[in-house]
């Protein structure tokens, strides 16, 4: 399938500080692909690169089989832009940042716009910076869709929403990428809305990639274990078993080793009563990265 | 889409537009008006001679108007691209990030013209009804570098505000400071007549201080 963003060996420092080293990753054509990680972690700094907004200090990016930095102006057309926070032009009312953008547009889909707007009850008149966060996310998310990109590229769209419009905000974006074969790259602090919107994801620790797979092979594979150890039980296991963590005689570990595998090495430990879950994204995720 | 472009400042600075064709006039008027009142108290010939004898413009108080309207066109343009960085959404417009930044800078000398340049007619429509040629262009040339100066400030303030690091924000504003002051060395009449074009062209280079921090800002820096 063919990659629309591929990014090369990234590395990147801010000042001693390294962010990450020799990132590596694509997103294949119609695939919304969510980047998860904890804060600190280079999810902004990823996106900001993507965005051309930032040179790492090695490594390549390209979108649409463009070079970012060395990009024709003409395709960022193809590239929709959601920065952290949903900033839009704040001095502008929904009527003329729709006015000023559909000049760059030439596919401009002005109805696409409007129809989102409909559902605000806010005046055209009404300026941005006078809206809640909710209502400046739908007008964010109004001009993409007026835009209509090939590419997405949403920097933790789901940042002071309240859930209603969280939920709204991904039941949209979901079914437009989805129906019109679109391609998402986006960033989220809260995984449930990942759940429900992605198809693959890549999950960011201190420096690194842990995994990068379709949400659907992650939950299928991931399992909690929890069982009875005894007092003073010090957990050591192999790098397969992800977080183990002692809480009052209870084991908590994680998992992507066939089950049979998993309990065979935590009974060989010493763990009893050994229980096997499936889990939530949310929860791979803490199980990935840990609590802490 | 540069159109666009100039739509885009036209809504953050039309008010201040206003005001600031207001002030401007309003300021030269009211010069017009301390030559009036000397034109009818002590007459025209007075006039004459207090400008020959002790070199007496009667424009002085323009002499900073034009920076401090130039000063704040650029904080009213700029600074609404600079909160929560909104400026990233000019640069990911489909056009070529500096002919954005050159549409927005040309879209606010041509402001600044448009609030000067009135102020100037007025002037010289009075002026020249009760002095000599030689003299009302000696009061007009005197504010050239007044108005340059404006220019100059509204340029070098872009730059200041487009910088993307507060530290290196204090020295480009240091560095302006310095470059302003170019603007203001004697309070002389007329002697910077000799100067005007290369301070014009060093006005006109100034806008190219902004791309440097264009560049600052598209390489992500940060404080």
């Amino acid at each position: 399938m063919e990659n629309v963003i591929e990014c090369r060996n990234l590395t990147h420092y801010y000042g001693k500080r390294l962010i990450y080293e020799d990132l590596s990753f694509n997103v294949p054509r119609g695939r919304i692909l969510g980047l998860l990680g904890k804060n600190g972690t280079g999810k902004t700094t990823t996106i900001n690169i993507l965005s051309g907004f930032l040179q790492p200090r090695s490594g390549e990016c390209y979108i649409l089989g463009e070079k970012i930095g060395q990009m024709n102006p003409l395709t960022r057309r193809r590239i929709g832009l959601l920065i952290e926070g949903h900033v839009q032009y704040q001095f502008m009312t929904i009527e003329q940042i729709e006015r000023f953008y559909s000049a760059f547009y030439p596919e401009w889909k002005r109805e696409a716009y409007y129809e989102l707007m409909s559902r605000l009850k806010v005046a055209p008149h009404q300026k941005i910076n006078r809206m809640s966060c909710g209502q400046r996310s739908q007008v964010a998310l109004g001009l993409i869709l007026a835009q209509d990109p090939e590419v997405l590229v949403l920097d933790d769209f789901s940042l002071g929403l309240d859930p209603g419009y969280r939920r709204l905000f991904v039941d949209y974006l979901r079914e437009y990428a989805k129906a019109e074969n679109k391609t998402v790259f986006l960033t989220s602090h809260i995984i449930q809305d990942m759940e429900r919107l992605v198809d693959d994801c890549i999950i960011m620790d201190y420096g690194r990639i842990l995994i990068q797979m379709p949400v659907e092979e992650l939950l299928g594979k991931f399992r909690r274990y929890t069982g009875s150890v005894g007092d003073g039980f010090n957990p050591h296991f192999d790098a397969t078993i992800y977080n183990p963590a002692v809480l009052r005689s209870t084991l908590e570990a994680y998992s992507m080793e066939d089950e049979q595998s998993v309990r065979a090495k935590l009974t060989a430990a010493g763990v009893q009563d050994i229980v096997a879950e499936r889990v939530s994204l949310e929860d791979a995720f803490i199980g990935l990265t840990g609590k802490y | 889409m540069i159109q666009a472009i100039f739509y885009k400042e036209r809504i953050k600075t039309f008010w201040y537009s206003l005001l600031a064709l207001l002030t401007s006039v309003g300021f030269a008027g009211y010069c017009m008006l301390r030559v009036w009142r000397v034109c009818e108290l002590k007459g025209v010939e007075h006039l004459w001679i207090v400008m020959m004898q002790k070199d007496v413009i009667f424009v002085d108080m323009l002499q900073f108007v034009p920076l401090f309207i130039g000063l704040a066109l650029a904080v009213v343009q700029f600074e609404p691209e600079m909160q929560r960085k909104s400026f990233k959404l000019t640069l990911h417009l489909p056009i070529r990030a500096t002919k954005a930044l050159c549409a927005m800078l040309l879209y606010g000398v041509a402001v600044l013209l448009v609030v000067f340049l009135p102020a100037i007619a007025l002037m010289w429509g009075y002026l020249h009804t009760v002095l000599a040629p030689e003299l009302w262009q000696h009061i007009l040339l005197t504010t050239v570098p007044w108005y340059l100066a404006g220019i100059a400030t509204y340029l070098l303030t872009a730059w200041v505000s487009l910088e993307p690091t507060w530290s290196r924000r204090i020295v480009d504003a240091i560095m302006s400071l310095m470059l302003i002051r170019l603007f203001f060395l004697t309070t002389t009449p007329e002697a910077y007549n000799g100067f005007l074009p290369h301070l014009t062209v060093l006005t006109a280079a100034f806008s190219l201080l902004s791309m440097l921090s264009l560049t600052r800002f598209r390489d992500g820096r940060q404080d």
